[in-house]
C-alpha cells in the first residue's frame, strides 16, 4: 500500500495586514495553514522580521551590537543603520523611557524622534510603548499624528486603553493598532471584539497574545499560541484571525541567560553567544507557534531568523 | 500502556452482577486495566469483544526504551498533537555527534566538552542524553574505537550505520547499554532487521520519502519487528519539519499505527556547521515532534535556551509547575540580606524572584512548600500556613543559615502575620505588597523598614510581659464546648428551614456563601460575631438552599471551637439546616460533627480527595457523614480514566470503612471555561459514568462561569447545571441566592419526575 499524506489546509485564513508604503512594505499574516505547514498548502506571505531600536540603545554593551551601530548618535541614526541589517523587514522604535517610573522622557522629545527617523528611512515602523497605560496612550496618539500616512502600527493597545488607542491611533490618523492581552486567549478574542467595537477595521489589527523569553514559563505562550491558530483556522474564528507580532528581544535580553556577566557564571561561556541563542530560540519558538513577526535585536541572531525562515516557507 | 478501563467498560455486558467479586461492571474493568484481574473472570464478555479490545485498544504511538541504568529513556507514547489537548508525555532526548572521522583525541576532547553542559534546572537534570555515533565508511576498528569511548562516555548511545558489518561490531561492545541502531534502508532491511533483533535493540528506519518509509515499516513489522524509531531527516529542514509533522499527525490524527513510532531529527546533518541555526531548528522540533534530536554539539549558549523551552513545553498542562521549596539568594544575597517568602507556583517564583532582582538589592527568597499553588489558593486550601512555614524554617534549618530576622511575607496574606509572629518568635514578620511589580521600589526604598521596627518593640514589649509559660493542656471537645465557645443567641431573622427529607431525590445544592475568602466572613469568624454569618446564612436559606457549606478557613489554631461555634450558630438559629463542613483542619471537622444536630440529614465533610485528603473518608466513616470525594489526588485528573481511578480507590475505601456508597459524592473538579474550556465535556462525561454506577455526585459547579462577567455568570451556570443533571448530577455547591440558577435546577428536577408538577412548582 503505497502511502499517501492527507493535508489540512483550512477554508479559513490569517488577514493580511499591510504595513508601511511603498516598495518597502510589508504583509503580516494571510496563511491558511499552520506555521511553516507549507507540505498542507503553499505560505502567502512569508514571517517578518522587525529590527528593535530602544531609545537607550546607546546604552547597549554587547560587542555585536555596539560594533554594528558604531557612530551612531541618535535614535535616526540608529535607525537607518538598521536598516541595512541582513534580514530587516521593518523597524521597531521602542520607547522605553517614556515610563513615568523610569526616566519619564517627554511625549514631545519621543515624537521628535519618531519624526526624524520616519524622515530618513524608508522602511515600515513600528512603534512600542513603555506599558505605562496612560502614557502610552498620550504617546500613540501623538506618533500616529505625526506619520499620518506612513502607516505604521502602534504596539500595543490593552485593555485598559484600547478606546484611546483605537479612536485616535487607528480611527483618527489612519494607523495599525497592536491589540495585547498576556497568555489568555479569552481575553484576546474580547480584546479584539471590542477594538472592533469602537470601529476599528479587522483588518487593522494585529495581536500580541503574551510574550515570555524561553524557559520563563514558555508553555503559557506556546499553547496560547496553538489554542489561537486552531481558533482562527479550524474554527474560523473571526474574532482572532489576526496576524500575530512578538517581541521577542525585549524579554530575551533581561533574562539572567543574557545579562549574567562571564564573571558571574564563568561555566556558561561567553555572554552574547548566550543573549544570541535565547533570543534565537525564543524568535523560532514564537514562529513555530504561529506568530507573523517578531521583533529583535542583534544582527546575529536575525541573520540566522531570516535565514531559518527563508529555509522553511 | 495497556488497555484503557473505560474502553474495556464500553464493550462489558453491563450487568453489574458481581459474580466476579467487584461491586460493578465498572469495578471490574478498571481492575483488569490496571492488571489487576484477567478480563476472563467475567464469563459474560462476548468473543467478539474480547478480540476487539486487544486490537482495538493499542495505543496510537508506541513507547520505546533505549539506554540502561541512569542512561534510560522513554520516547514517544504521545496520545496528541499540541501539549493543551491532554499532556506531552516524554520530552526530547539531546544527541551531540561524534564521528568515526575523528582523530581518538578529537573524540575525547569533543566528549568531555559535551559533558561539561551538566547542571540542574527547576529539579530536574539538564545535559547531553544520548551520543549520535556516525560511521562514515573508514574501516569498522575505527568505528568500534570510537563507539568504545562513547560507551566508556556515560550516555545512552546511538548508532548512526549503514554498514551491516560494522554495526554488527559496534554492538559486539555496545549492546549491553541498549543503543539504537539508525542504519536501517529499504536495501539493507534484512541484514540490519537480523542484526537488531539478535542484538535486542531498538532499530531506526530511513528512507528517500515518506511513502518509502512507510513501506519500509510494513516490511519490519511484517517480519515481526516493532522496536522501531523513524529518522525523518530530509535533504532540507523543510522536508524534515514536513516529515516530522505528518509521520506524527498521520499516526495520531489518521490512526495509521505504521507511523506510530518515535523520531529522529538529524541537525547535524541539515545546517552542518551553524550552531546558531540549528539552535533555531531545534526550538522548532522541540514543538514538533522530534523525539531525538541531534545536534553536532551542545554548548551553554545552545543548552540554556533549549533545555529551558522543553521543561516547559513538557509540563503538564493540567498540574501546577513547581519550583523547589529552599532559599534563593538573589543579588548576591549574604546572611544578612532580608527574607522574602512565597510559595512554590513556578509562575510566582518567576515573577517574585524577577521583580526582586529588578530591585538591585540583596535579598534572600523563601519558596515554601505549597503543592505549586498561588499564594491565595494555597491558604484558602490549608497548603501555605504558618504551620507549614514553620516546618520550612526547621527543615531548611533557616534560623541558623540566615542572621537577618527580617521577613517579609506575601500582602494577600496579610491575615496570617499573627499566626507566622507567634509560631516564628525570633522573627520580625512584616506584611509585604499585595503584588510583585511593587517589590522593586519596596525593596529598594526599604519600606519594610518601619514595620520592622514595630516588630522589634512588640517583641521586646513580648519579652518584658512574658510571664512563666503554662503547662499547655490540649483540651478535649467538651472542656472547649463548655470555655471556649460564646453561648448562641438565637435572633429572629424571619427566616425558617424548612427541613429536608434525605431520602428524597430532588437536587441537593449546598450554600458556598459562608465561606472565609470572604473578608467579611472571615473577619466575622475571627471576632465570633455572628450577624454577618446569619444575615448570608439567612439569604441563602430562603432562597432555597438544601445545605449550607461552612468554611471556615485553614483555622490551625482554634479550629475546633470555631466550627463548634458556627455549627451551633447556624443549626440553633435555622431549625438545624444540615451543613457541609469546610476546612483543612481534622480536628475542627471532628468538633463540628460532635454538637452537629442531624435531624434534617447527616452532615458533610467536605472533603476528601484520593491524594493527601484521602484520610477525610475515615474521618467521615468514623463520624457517620457524608464525604465529598473530589476525584483528583495532586492537581486536576489528566482524563475520565484517572477520574474514575480515584472515583473507585476512595469508593473502594469508604466502603471497607462500613459507608454505604450514597454517603460519598463524587466530584469530578467542575474546570473554569476561560482557560479550560475544551474540558468541559469530560467532566460531564464523568458525572454520568458516576451516575451509571449509582453512585451520587457534586461539586462547585459555579467555578466554570468564574472571571466571567456578573451578568453572563447566572446564565451559563443555569446551563451548565441543567446539562450536568441531564447527565445525573444530585448535587452542587452554588450559590443559592442566584434566582436564574435555582429556578433552573427546579425545572429540572421536574423533567427528572422527581418533583410533581403544579403550575406554582418554582415558588415551592
Amino acid at each position: 500500500m503505497s502511502f499517501a499524506p492527507k493535508t489540512q489546509a483550512f477554508n479559513a485564513k490569517i488577514n493580511a495586514v499591510t504595513l508601511g508604503t511603498g516598495d518597502k512594505a510589508v504583509v503580516l499574516g494571510g496563511q491558511n495553514v499552520l506555521p511553516f505547514y507549507s507540505f498542507d498548502a503553499a505560505i502567502e506571505n512569508a514571517p517578518k522580521i522587525g529590527v528593535e531600536i530602544t531609545d537607550t540603545a546607546k546604552e547597549w554593551t554587547a560587542p555585536g551590537l555596539t560594533e554594528f551601530y558604531a557612530g551612531c548618535e541618535t535614535m535616526a541614526d540608529f535607525a537607518k543603520k538598521a536598516e541595512t541589517m541582513e534580514g530587516a523587514d521593518f523597524l521597531v522604535l521602542h520607547f522605553e523611557s517614556a515610563d513615568p517610573n523610569g526616566a519619564n522622557r517627554s511625549v514631545e522629545d519621543c515624537v521628535a524622534d519618531a519624526k526624524a527617523v520616519a524622515e530618513a528611512v524608508t522602511m515600515p515602523i513600528a512603534i512600542m510603548g513603555c506599558k505605562n497605560v496612560e502614557k502610552d496612550s498620550e504617546l500613540f496618539a501623538k506618533i500616529s499624528e505625526a506619520l499620518q500616512g506612513k502607516n505604521i502600527v502602534v504596539l500595543s493597545a490593552r485593555e485598559e486603553n484600547y478606546k484611546t488607542v483605537g479612536a485616535s491611533a487607528a480611527l483618527a490618523y489612519g494607523q495599525k493598532v497592536g491589540a495585547e492581552t498576556a497568555d489568555d486567549i479569552n481575553l484576546a478574542k474580547q480584546l479584539n471584539i471590542m477594538m472592533k467595537g469602537v470601529g476599528v477595521a479587522a483588518d487593522s489589527i494585529v495581536m500580541n497574545i503574551g510574550t515570555a523569553a524561553v524557559g520563563y514559563g514558555y508553555e503559557y505562550v506556546a499553547s496560547t499560541l496553538d489554542r489561537v491558530r486552531a481558533a482562527a483556522l479550524a474554527q474560523s474564528d473571526a474574532d482572532l484571525q489576526m496576524p500575530i507580532i512578538a517581541p521577542v528581544s525585549a524579554d530575551t535580553w533581561g533574562v539572567k541567560e543574557s545579562v549574567a556577566t562571564e564573571e558571574d557564571a564563568p561555566e556558561w561561556g561567553n555572554q552574547e553567544e548566550r543573549a544570541i541563542g535565547m533570543e534565537i530560540s525564543t524568535a523560532a519558538a514564537n514562529l513555530t507557534g504561529g506568530a507573523d513577526a517578531v521583533i529583535m535585536r542583534h544582527p546575529a541572531a536575525i541573520a540566522t531568523i531570516k535565514k531559518f525562515i527563508t529555509e522553511l516557507v | 500502556m495497556a488497555l484503557k478501563g473505560l474502553d474495556i467498560f464500553k464493550l462489558s455486558p453491563k450487568k453489574n452482577c458481581k459474580e466476579c467479586g467487584c461491586p460493578t461492571c465498572m469495578a471490574f474493568c478498571m481492575k483488569v486495566a490496571q492488571g489487576a484481574l484477567e478480563l476472563s473472570k467475567c464469563p459474560y464478555f462476548a468473543p467478539d469483544a474480547v478480540a476487539k479490545l486487544s486490537e482495538a485498544t493499542a495505543p496510537p504511538m508506541k513507547t520505546l526504551e533505549f539506554g540502561t541504568g541512569a542512561n534510560a529513556h522513554k520516547l514517544g507514547g504521545e496520545t496528541v498533537l499540541f501539549r493543551h489537548e491532554k499532556t506531552l508525555v516524554n520530552q526530547n532526548l539531546f544527541a551531540a555527534t561524534l564521528c568515526s572521522c575523528m582523530t581518538p583525541e578529537e573524540i575525547d576532547a569533543k566528549i568531555a566538552e559535551i559533558k561539561k553542559v551538566d547542571y540542574e534546572r527547576i529539579g530536574a537534570r539538564m545535559y547531553v542524553e544520548a551520543l549520535f555515533c556516525s560511521y562514515v565508511g573508514n574501516g569498522v576498528d575505527k568505528y568500534v574505537e570510537l563507539v568504545k569511548k562513547a560507551v566508556a562516555a556515560d550516555r545512552a548511545i546511538i548508532l548512526e550505520c549503514w554498514d551491516v558489518e560494522a554495526a554488527k561490531a559496534a554492538l559486539e561492545v555496545c549492546k549491553d547499554q541498549k543503543p539504537i541502531l539508525d542504519g536501517c534502508t529499504l536495501e539493507n532491511w534484512e541484514a540490519m532487521n537480523a542484526v537488531a533483533t539478535e542484538a535486542g535493540v531498538t532499530l531506526g528506519l530511513y528512507a528517500e520519502n515518506l511513502s518509502d518509509l512507510h513501506d519500509l515499516v510494513e516490511k519490519l513489522e511484517a517480519a515481526g519487528n516493532k522496536n522501531l524509531v523513524l529518522d525523518c531527516t530530509g535533504k532540507t529542514a523543510k522536508e524534515t519539519l514536513a516529515n516530522a509533522v505528518l509521520v506524527r499527525r498521520t499516526a495520531l490524527k489518521d490512526g495509521d499505527r505504521s507511523f506510530g513510532y518515535p523520531s529522529i531529527v538529524n541537525l547535524a546533518r541539515i545546517a552542518k556547521g551553524d550552531s546558531r541555526l540549528q539552535t533555531a531548528y531545534a526550538t522548532m522540533f522541540v514543538e514538533k515532534y522530534g523525539s531525538i534530536i541531534v545536534m553536532e554539539n551542545m554548548s551553554y549558549a545552545q543548552a540554556l535556551p533549549l533545555y529551558g523551552l522543553r521543561q516547559n513545553i513538557f509540563t503538564d498542562p493540567q498540574k501546577p509547575m513547581k519550583v523547589e521549596a529552599t532559599i534563593y539568594p538573589i543579588n548576591g544575597a549574604d546572611e544578612n540580606a532580608p527574607c522574602c517568602l512565597t510559595v512554590d507556583f513556578a509562575l510566582t517564583y518567576f515573577l517574585v524572584s524577577g521583580e526582586l532582582e529588578r530591585s538591585n538589592c540583596p535579598v534572600n527568597l523563601l519558596i515554601t512548600d505549597a503543592s505549586g499553588m498561588s499564594v491565595l489558593t494555597a491558604w484558602a486550601a490549608g497548603k501555605l500556613s504558618s504551620s507549614s512555614i514553620k516546618k520550612f524554617f526547621e527543615e531548611n534549618d533557616i534560623e541558623n543559615k540566615i542572621k537577618s530576622r527580617t521577613l517579609i511575607i506575601p500582602g494577600k496574606v496579610a491575615v496570617m502575620k499573627g499566626e507566622i509572629q507567634e509560631k516564628l518568635p525570633n522573627w520580625h514578620v512584616v506584611v509585604g505588597p499585595l503584588e510583585a511589580v511593587q517589590l522593586p521600589k519596596y525593596i529598594k526604598d526599604k519600606e519594610y523598614a518601619g514595620a520592622v521596627e514595630a516588630a522589634k518593640a512588640e517583641a521586646a514589649a513580648r519579652a518584658a510581659a512574658a510571664t512563666p509559660a503554662e503547662e499547655v493542656k490540649e483540651l478535649s471537645f467538651e472542656e472547649l464546648l463548655e470555655t471556649k465557645v460564646p453561648k448562641i443567641e438565637v435572633v429572629d431573622m424571619g427566616v425558617r428551614y424548612k427541613g429536608h427529607n434525605p431520602e428524597a431525590k430532588t437536587f441537593v445544592t449546598i450554600g458556598e456563601r459562608i465561606h472565609c475568602i470572604s473578608p467579611a466572613i472571615r473577619k466575622a469568624m475571627d471576632e465570633r460575631d455572628p450577624a454577618p454569618i446569619l444575615k448570608r446564612a439567612a439569604e441563602q436559606i430562603a432562597a432555597g438552599a438544601t445545605y449550607l457549606d461552612v468554611n471556615i478557613g485553614p483555622a490551625e489554631k482554634d479550629g475546633p471551637e470555631r466550627m463548634m461555634w458556627a455549627v451551633k450558630l447556624l443549626q440553633e438559629n435555622f431549625n438545624n439546616v444540615p451543613l457541609a463542613l469546610d476546612t483543612a483542619n481534622k480536628k475542627a471537622i471532628e468538633a463540628g460533627i460532635k454538637v452537629y444536630n442531624r435531624s434534617n440529614g447527616k452532615p458533610i465533610v467536605n472533603s476528601a480527595d484520593a491524594g493527601s485528603r484521602i484520610s477525610y473518608i475515615d474521618l467521615a466513616a468514623a463520624n457517620d457523614a457524608i464525604c465529598i470525594a473530589l476525584c483528583s489526588a495532586d492537581g486536576i485528573a489528566k482524563d475520565n480514566e484517572e477520574r474514575m481511578k480515584h472515583c473507585h480507590n476512595m469508593l473502594e475505601r469508604g466502603l471497607s470503612l462500613g459507608m454505604t456508597s450514597d454517603d460519598l459524592w463524587f466530584d469530578p473538579l467542575f474546570l473554569v471555561v476561560k482557560g479550560m474550556q475544551d474540558k468541559q465535556m469530560d467532566v460531564l462525561n464523568a458525572i454520568k459514568l458516576f451516575a451509571d454506577e449509582g453512585l451520587k455526585s457534586t461539586g462547585g459547579l459555579s467555578n466554570n462561569s468564574n472571571g466571567a462577567p456578573k451578568n453572563v455568570r447566572p446564565i451559563m451556570d443555569s446551563a451548565l447545571v441543567a446539562m450536568a443533571m441531564m447527565q445525573g448530577l444530585t448535587s452542587a455547591i452554588v450559590n443559592p441566592c442566584d434566582l436564574r440558577l435555582m429556578e433552573t435546577i427546579k425545572s429540572c428536577d421536574i423533567f427528572k419526575d422527581h418533583v410533581l408538577y403544579s403550575d406554582s412548582y418554582l415558588d415551592l
